[in-house]
């Protein structure tokens, strides 16, 4: 009885309506400390609808998609639970969530019933092996961490010692310091601290002071926004004067206000750089610019983008095609998962492609250096690096 | 290793300054009332938000009203004693919806813990309506004219803890000596040995335990306004950290002791300055095992008095 309701219930076993438009759902961090991230998502996601749309009714390419934003909050439950409600809603596809450690609980959900999952700013190993369902635009931190390290190491050689932070009840940022670290080891490097905080922290008086006594002429901080600007503006503060590599979660300019002047000069590993002179790119910079005057977009708001971009690709294509023809919705899921693996895109981060286990293939990634104007309070991402990399050989193909 | 030594102490003595202060808060009420008020991190975080926007601070994008300033922007000496005045304002409205009507009800005062903690509750989220969910950091011109760090042979303090030490030092100075040595002081301490007896000499009760939730609300505000410029707002729950630290200090020292708080205080900060820096990331929860086991040696905290049952 309770199966039969359950399916009742289900948009998922119900065909579309073609006069109905397709909803992809959004569930990011509008709330809670990763509120920051969710903010320049919202942003991000916002500037591609008004620019997709424009763009379908220039081509006369009826009906668009629709957005339907959920908070996810900065916690498992909340991302859980907007998941399940969006699912229930009927989105074909969803856009998020916000932190990886929301991803690992929620994505299982959206996989065991079947809707296809793009996340924008999951970079933690192991997101696309979830399952079939789930991919990202969002490339994996062993692959941009280590370039950071190698700009600090290519500009003083010298190093010898290097004392490493993170946020230990962070998931992502424990996975990102063993990257971080294992970069290190490669190039015979141990770090002479290792300094354990919190996300929760704010006084980084005592950890900092002890791993200065170890004299470092490295720091590699990885973090969240608001506990990492301030980890950096203590860091300055108490004297430390080399050079400090951040890991993604300071990849955003909300970090300005929290440590101003003192954020001049980290080095970070981006896969977006404003810089890159491609037309979307530019129609990118184009409608941020309309908004915010003289500032440019954060890596997480261009991640935003390419995500609503790809779903509304991969579903306009199906749409010529007329690919979502007498399919329920379960069926037209797994095809746009299939359809959106299996093109190429021209987004502001660049030419990407997926491979078949859902990993984004992108092949540039740029190292920025933070340089702040003379009032603290505003600042940029100064492009000091652009490196192409080698594609990632394709994983095994597995069953969809 | 003398350096070391030198450094862990000062860090914990800018640490342990602060959740002194905060736990004074606590007492006070405690020991005017006997109970606890759970809405202390709240006036904590209210603190630092009133002196960012006294200083001149913009609200940010997420908060119900972008990019507004108030008219005013003072310098943070002023802006400080100022946002823990309001403070005291607000703890008088906290006492007045969540207190006031459950003691003239006499009510069981476990109630008045939930609806203090529902006073709480309810003003994060309005400073997070109203100034949303991010982080702020003061201006950078707060307390420029100092230096950034100051060293002591090897070691080295911010500035800015400097202050921190010192602002939370006189306050607790012209705490004391104002219990101690004027009249309202003693009418304050009065009520709180026995507060029929009090009433009975003259002293206006009421009147007494609004002034010790004002200066509780003071004490907490400025608690928020120097972490606050110290290391910045990290959003309005940012409070309830430093409330739950004082709560715990406040029972390591003994419930309702003014040197209880201070010593408490002190002691949990240089705790978790000793912690060695390869177990820093569990510095909670090495301090709170301490805690655990100074509880279990004394029961009554450091510096408690054992009740004594009035019949």
């Amino acid at each position: 009885m309770l199966v039969l309701l359950g399916q009742r219930n289900d948009p998922a076993s119900a065909r579309l309506d073609p006069d109905q438009p397709l909803t992809i759902g959004a569930v990011i961090a509008l709330t809670g400390n990763a509120n920051l991230y969710g903010q320049d998502q919202r942003l991000g996601l916002d500037l591609a609808r008004r620019w997709f749309h424009a763009q379908g009714q220039a081509r006369s390419v009826e009906p668009a998609p629709l957005l339907r934003l959920e908070d996810g909050a900065s916690d498992e439950a909340s991302a859980i639970a907007a998941f399940n409600l969006q699912i229930n809603h009927g989105a074909i596809a969803l856009i998020g969530p916000t932190l990886s450690q929301q991803a690992f609980a929620a994505d299982p959900i959206a996989q065991r019933r079947g809707v296809p999952v793009l996340a924008p700013s999951n970079t933690a190993k192991g997101i696309p092996q979830i399952g079939p369902f789930i991919s990202r635009v969002s490339a994996q931190s062993s692959v941009i961490a280590p370039l950071s390290v190698a700009e600090a190491l290519r500009r003083d050689p010298a190093i010898q010692r290097v004392a490493v932070f993170y946020a230990q009840d962070d998931a992502y940022s424990t996975a990102e310091t063993d990257i971080f670290q294992q970069a290190l080891l490669r190039r015979g490097l141990t770090p002479v601290s290792i300094q354990r905080t919190q996300l929760a922290d704010n006084d980084f008086q005592t950890p900092i002071t002890a791993a200065l006594r170890q004299r470092p002429q490295l720091v590699v901080i990885s973090a969240q926004a608001v506990d990492g600007g301030n980890l950096i503006r203590q860091l300055r503060e108490l004297g430390y004067r080399g050079q400090i590599v951040v890991g993604n979660g300071l990849n955003t300019p909300n970090i300005y206000p929290i440590c101003q002047r003192f954020c001049d000069g980290i080095l970070i590993a981006q896969a977006y750089s404003p810089e890159l002179a491609s037309p979307i790119n530019q129609a990118f910079l184009t409608l941020f610019r309309r908004g915010q005057p003289d500032q440019s977009p954060s890596q997480i708001t261009a991640q935003a983008w390419t995500a609503y971009q790809v779903l509304t690709e991969a579903i306009e294509r199906l749409q010529r095609r007329n690919g979502f023809h007498q399919l329920t919705l379960a069926q037209a899921r797994r095809a746009l998962n299939n359809e959106l693996l299996a093109g190429r895109y021209d987004t502001p981060l660049g030419p990407i492609r997926f491979r078949p286990d859902g990993e984004v293939v992108q092949g540039r990634f740029y190292v920025a250096q933070v340089q702040m104007q003379a009032d603290g309070r505003r600042g940029r991402f100064t492009l000091v690096r652009d490196i192409t990399l080698d594609q990632p050989q394709p994983a095994t193909r597995r069953e969809r | 290793m003398t350096d070391a030594l030198v450094q862990n102490l000062l860090n914990g003595v800018a640490s342990g300054g602060v959740y002194a202060l905060v736990a004074l808060g606590y007492t006070l009420i405690f020991s005017v009332l006997g109970v606890i008020n759970f809405a202390q991190g709240a006036l904590f975080s209210l603190g630092g938000y009133l002196t960012y926007l006294l200083m001149g601070g913009r609200i940010g994008v997420n908060g119900a009203l972008p990019g507004v300033t108030l008219p005013v922007s003072l310098p943070f000496w002023l802006a400080l004693p100022l946002a823990a005045a309001l403070s005291g304002l607000a703890a008088l409205v906290v006492e007045r919806i969540a207190f006031a009507p459950l003691r003239r009800r006499r009510a069981e005062p476990l109630l008045s813990l939930i609806t203090s903690l529902g006073a709480g509750v309810v003003l994060v989220n309005l400073l997070q309506i109203l100034m949303g969910a991010e982080g702020y950091a003061f201006p950078a011109s707060a307390l420029a004219s100092l230096p950034v760090s100051l060293a002591i042979g090897e070691a080295r303090i911010r500035t800015l803890q400097v202050v921190l030490l010192i602002v939370c030092a006189l306050a607790v100075l012209a705490l004391t000596l104002w219990l101690d040595h004027s009249r309202s002081g003693r009418a304050l301490r009065a009520v709180a040995e026995d507060a029929t007896t009090a009433r009975l000499l003259g002293i206006n009760s009421d009147r007494m335990v609004r002034l010790a939730f004002w200066i509780s609300g003071v004490l907490a505000g400025l608690g928020g306004g120097l972490i606050g410029v110290s290391v910045s707002l990290a959003g309005p729950y940012f409070g309830m950290t430093f409330g739950l630290k004082g709560l715990a200090v406040l029972v390591l020292g003994g419930l309702g002791s003014v040197p209880g708080a201070i010593a408490g205080g002190l002691l949990m900060g240089l705790v978790e300055a000793f912690v060695p820096s390869h177990l820093s990331g569990w510095r909670d929860a090495v301090a709170f095992a301490i805690l655990l086991v100074v509880l279990l040696l004394r029961p009554d905290g450091l510096l408690g008095r054992r009740a004594v049952e009035k019949v």
